[in-house]
């Protein structure tokens, strides 16, 4: 990642995966963009039409792709352009939520919210936050370090990942 | 094979081409991408030129996919779409980089937006590799619209709907058509009759051979999608018969039960239990009243059929119609099915009622504090004092009247926000009416703000106050309370910082517009979406007014909002409009992204094992059943099957599916995949 | 009582009302059984119930084998009579093609299961015909009926994963657990589609991370806790740790327990405008 003149070098950039959905988080990303209010840039958007459409294993992939953090957004309850989508989704994440956190990863690598498509702003600060967030953190290296050769190697892998989620 | 994919990079101007290196993300988007074989920028690939580009690529280089590295989808996603189908490529292989709102006009530091938009037209060109050609969805048009409310808003649009040649059914809960407007005395900013005005097209409406008319009815049930509705409609027991009845009146002329409540005066005039609702009203037939009913009455707490009651028999008795009366005390309940392709809604409001909500101004233990519907029927030539304003304790004459504004607008402390839009108006109207009724009478208005724009509106207003010479007092009523026969009414002037205390005959309270008491549930039965207030959703404020957020229904009138008549018919017009676009052809076509469940060879058929959570989460009824059978007419098994009439494409199916059976086209499994695995961080 | 199963059976065959009766028979050794697939009157004899009858038979609802024997008659306890809740829910079974021969139950296994422990089903909800004295149904508090995650639930984020590294490093993906699960009843599972390949199935670090993580959420809301996946589990992976904490999630934010009544909404095909979204922002 290239970094604005201020950051120190070589500080952690955390990667950041989105998960939007197409009528308000998107459409609150475009504002702040029309509004030309900057953010930082670690964000890599994936649109959709809705956040009810989105799979908890789009976030298993996701981290497993390298991710370091992950947003996960759409409209405000009550204001689904499907109308229930975002309530279905919210069931999803408060079951998935847990059991990844029971499993040892740090729920704050993860976060939901709802920015409508009026909230430019809202958008640039949640991606601030999670940005920063996310570097205090640091990377997850736990995930990323997670072995694909084959079952022997297993046990280095998980002695070698000194950092958890 | 592997696609042969083009990837446009656009300067937008200097939009993007300032803060992103253009020319490097083209480079950047064929270096290890065997897939992408032709890269270019271009200034404006939304202008002619640039769409003429994209076409001319496409067939020069044989492109089957295309990634436009531009301003967000939302702006020309359907531009670049439609010009790829001009040069005879599928448009669903095309997808944009968004990279001026995400990248050029939020990061300023150039090599940062030039190594994101990198990224995004990976993540693009990936997809797109995975783009699978769609084709527009055919779904046949049943040409016939349903206009549910017979009130201004759906009268005109029922009219204009027949006028240009389609059949219409409109249906109508009360026993007559007219709605809210029918009550009014005069109206705003003209002072014409309001009757004058609209019982010629209720007249029209119900001689206009296009329409079907049902009153005293509802809908019981709406399935089906856009073209293709089927409709079931309540006939509600009217106890007459709608055929036979000639309207003559004698039967409410002998009804005994003389001291109902009227809904159609405010509760200000009495009806019969058998009654028409006004004079004027369409049908001009009665409908008997089965709660106040002492024949009715009867036969409920004896638990036997109405006609074994004798109770009262006098209607019965007194109609002329022979051999068979019209009045069958004995009817019930008739279900009737309707085919329709669109549907406007056209509920209307009610006027705040709930009185108890303001306490502070007798909560209607005070008979005169009355509402602004009230006074209109007060000030109505046909209303319960012919026209003639009195007071309903004593019928006196009021000497002097306060209006108060914005009572159940405004007021986020007693949960409404809003702003009725029409009060300011409609008051300043009443102290007009009011005025050139009763001669020496003084009115007083009680405002927060005087809210009148529109056309001749403000002119309007002024009149009221310069020339009718109506009192105008910034500020709130605290209390009113009864002193003898006045009615004290504290309140405060806020321009001039004192307290005032009015002594008045009678206070009319510019009532708030609301939604209908059963307008969510109306809402749910039609899968269309309500805001806080329970008023109906247009799917978008701005360029979609009257579309609501289910395809093929429409909304018109104060159903989805405050509004005065102009606003209502002109938003009445264009609903029809949009539904003669509908009904315009023989099919329609819907953009095809929907879901879908796959379909196998045997022995599988489908992997979807038919547990239907699918269907449980559908909000929009798409998910059928499907029965697998086998030669010997065996059910193998039943799975789940997508009706791509419903659907709208939000795969909240897919991802419910464990299995992933169903997909959604435009984001399927593999699209998906392919964008999250393309992501590099550079 | 095994003679009262047996009678029950027998006449279950006789009239023709059943084709086939899913039950326990005697194992190699008197600590085991297994499970028995009578289908002539004669054979009923075959039949045992004990406290070794631990197994949820209704695993035989959905395999092709057994399913091909016709209509069964399918002894269960008040646990396993909670997955059939799930499987009529779930449009798996038809009521009317299953007959459920319940069994009350003081519970199974020698020491006493797991599941066991906290039990509310000694008799079972839902049966066509009920074997054994009829047990009150005593409700146990929430605490006590997820005592057992507390242990893991207090370790820090780092013993969390390093705990759970090290069962998942023993997977051998050998899909025992989804076999033997009897709401696991797709015909393709997930981990089984390659295009695209969600979950990768080398029984790698990562891959055996996303299959388990995977596995456990597919059941949420539905999992009866019946410790089937973990008692065939062959390196011991206590798979029903994960199931427990999705059961007590949806307990605690949906006020949801499956397999209790019929006409229930499932808890993720459904939802509630007040449900919880503490961790939204």
């Amino acid at each position: 990642m290239s970094k604005a003149e201020a950051k120190p070098e070589n500080q952690f950039e955390p990667k950041i995966i989105a998960f939007l959905c197409n009528w308000c988080t998107y459409a609150g990303a475009d504002l702040a963009g029309t509004g030309r209010k900057e953010y930082q840039a670690n964000v890599r958007i994936i649109k959709l039409p809705c956040t009810g459409g989105i799979d908890p294993l789009f976030l298993i992939k996701a981290f497993e792709r390298g991710a370091d953090g992950i947003l996960v957004s759409g409209c405000h309850p009550g204001d689904c352009h499907y109308n229930s989508g975002n309530y279905h989704a919210r069931r999803r994440w408060n079951v998935f939520r847990p059991l990844l956190e029971f499993c040892g990863i740090n729920p704050d690598r993860i976060q939901f919210s709802w920015i409508s498509a009026a909230e430019g702003g809202k958008w640039v600060e949640t991606i601030n936050g999670i940005v920063d967030a996310v570097r205090e953190l640091g990377p997850f290296e736990s995930y990323q370090k997670l072995n694909t050769i084959g079952p022997e190697t297993t046990g280095e892998a998980t002695a070698a990942s000194g950092e958890t989620g | 094979m592997s696609k042969k994919i083009g990837v446009f990079v656009c300067h937008c101007g200097t939009n993007i081409s300032a803060t992103v290196d253009v020319e490097k993300v083209a480079e950047e988007a064929k270096k290890n991408n065997p897939g992408v074989s032709y890269t270019t920028t271009y200034k404006y690939m939304c202008s002619d030129p640039g769409q003429k580009l994209l076409r001319d690529k496409i067939k020069e280089e044989g492109l089957d996919g295309v990634v436009v590295a531009a301003c967000s989808p939302k702006m020309h996603e359907h531009t670049f779409r439609n010009a790829s189908k001009k040069a005879g490529m599928n448009p669903y292989h095309v997808e944009i980089s968004n990279l001026r709102e995400q990248c050029s006009w939020v990061h300023p530091d150039k090599p940062t937006g030039t190594e994101k938009s990198v990224d995004l037209v990976r993540m693009m060109t990936e997809k797109t590799r995975k783009d699978k050609s769609l084709n527009p969805i055919k779904v046949p048009v049943t040409r016939k619209a349903l206009v549910i409310g017979g009130g201004i808003a759906g009268i005109q649009a029922a009219l204009d709907i027949a006028d240009a040649g389609h059949e219409v059914i409109m249906v109508e809960r009360e026993p007559s058509i007219g709605g809210h407007m029918a009550q009014l005395s005069e109206t705003f900013p003209t002072l014409d009759c309001s009757q004058c005005i609209m019982t010629p097209k209720m007249v029209e409406l119900a001689q206009h051979e296009n329409i079907k008319l049902y009153t005293w009815s509802e809908i019981e049930s709406v399935d089906g999608y856009i073209g293709n509705f089927d409709i079931k409609i309540r006939m509600k027991a009217r106890s007459v018969d709608l055929d036979l009845c000639t309207g003559c009146s004698s039967c409410w002329q002998v009804c005994p039960c003389k001291k109902i409540k009227s809904e159609f005066d405010m509760e200000l005039g009495n009806r019969t239990a058998i009654y028409v609702p006004f004079p004027q009203a369409i049908p001009s037939k009665p409908v008997i009243d089965r709660e106040n009913c002492i024949l009715m009455k009867d036969a409920r707490k004896r638990n036997i059929k109405p006609n074994d009651s004798k109770v009262c028999r006098k209607c019965l008795d007194s109609c002329p119609i022979a051999p068979v009366k019209a009045i069958d005390y004995n009817q019930v309940d008739e279900i009737v099915s309707e085919k329709v392709g669109a549907i406007i809604v056209a509920t209307g409001y009610k006027e705040l009622d709930d009185t108890s909500m303001y306490g502070e101004y007798g909560a209607g233990k005070y008979k005169d504090v009355i509402t602004g519907l009230q006074f209109e029927r007060l000030a109505s030539a046909s209303g319960p004092t012919e026209g003639e304003i009195q007071r309903p304790s004593d019928g006196k004459v009021p000497e002097i009247i306060v209006f108060i504004q914005c009572v159940g607008s405004r007021d986020p402390a007693k949960g409404c926000s809003y702003c009725s839009k029409t009060c300011c108006m409609y008051t300043a109207k009443h102290t007009m009416l009011y005025k050139h009724k009763v001669h020496d009478g003084h009115a007083f208005v009680f405002y927060i703000d005087i809210r009148c724009a529109g056309k001749d509106y403000e002119e309007f207003s002024m009149r009221a106050i310069e020339e009718e010479g109506a009192t105008y007092l910034r500020g709130r009523v605290s209390r009113i309370y009864k002193k003898g026969e006045k009615l004290v009414v504290l309140g405060a002037d806020t321009l001039t910082g004192s307290v005032v205390e009015i002594e008045a005959d009678m206070v009319v309270l510019a009532s708030a517009m609301k939604a209908q008491d059963d307008a969510e549930k109306f809402a749910q039965k039609l899968s269309i979406q309500y805001n806080k207030d329970k008023f109906l959703s247009e799917i978008h404020p701005k360029l979609k007014p009257v579309e609501s957020s289910s395809a093929g229904i429409f909304l018109a009138g104060a159903c989805q909002g405050p509004k005065d008549i102009p606003e209502t018919v002109a938003q009445a017009g264009a609903a029809a409009s949009k539904v003669l676009a509908l009904l315009s052809a023989d099919e329609l076509e819907r953009e095809p992204v929907v879901a879908k469940v796959d379909r196998l060879p045997a022995p599988i058929f489908s992997t979807c094992i038919g547990c239907f959570y699918c269907q449980r989460v559908c909000p929009y009824g798409a998910i059928e059943e499907e029965d697998i059978k086998a030669r010997d007419g065996s059910t193998i098994k039943t799975v789940a099957k997508v009706n791509v009439g419903l659907c709208q494409g939000c795969g909240l199916c897919a991802a419910t599916c464990r299995s992933k059976s169903v997909e959604l086209a435009g984001f399927n499994d593999e699209q998906v995949f392919a964008e999250i695995n393309s992501v590099e961080f550079n | 009582m095994i003679e009262e199963l047996r009678k029950k059976a027998e006449e279950l065959l006789k009239n023709d009302t059943v084709k086939v009766v899913f039950g326990y028979g005697e194992g190699s050794v008197p600590e085991r059984t297994r499970p028995v697939f009578i289908t002539k009157p004669e054979d009923v004899n075959k039949l045992t119930w004990n406290k070794y009858c631990v197994y949820n038979l209704t695993t035989y609802l959905k395999r092709q084998e057994t399913r091909k024997l016709g209509k069964p008659a399918i002894i269960v306890k008040g646990c396993d009579a909670r997955t059939i809740i799930v499987l009529l829910k779930e449009c798996q079974i038809k009521r009317e093609d299953v007959y459920i021969l319940g069994v009350t139950c003081d519970g199974v296994g020698d020491p006493l299961a797991t599941k066991c422990e906290s039990c509310d089903v000694h008799t079972p909800r839902i049966y066509d015909d009920l074997v054994g004295e009829k047990k009150e149904n005593k409700e146990v508090p929430f605490e006590e009926r997820y005592a057992e995650l507390d242990e893991y639930e207090k370790l820090g984020e780092k013993e969390k994963w390093e705990f759970w590294q090290k069962q998942f490093s023993k997977c051998i993906k050998c899909y025992a657990c989804s076999n033997m699960c009897p709401l696991c009843f797709c015909d393709r599972c997930i981990v089984e589609k390659n295009q695209p390949q969600w979950i990768d199935s080398s029984a790698h670090a990562r891959g055996n991370l996303s299959w388990n993580v995977t596995r456990a959420y597919h059941l949420a809301g539905r999992c009866i806790n019946c410790e089937e996946c973990q008692r065939v589990c062959p390196v011991d992976i206590p798979l029903n740790l994960l199931n427990k904490k999705l059961a007590k999630e949806a307990e605690k934010n949906f006020d949801y327990r499956p397999g209790y009544s019929v006409d229930d909404e499932l808890a993720m095909s459904t939802y509630k405008e007040e449900d919880s979204q503490e961790f939204f922002k």
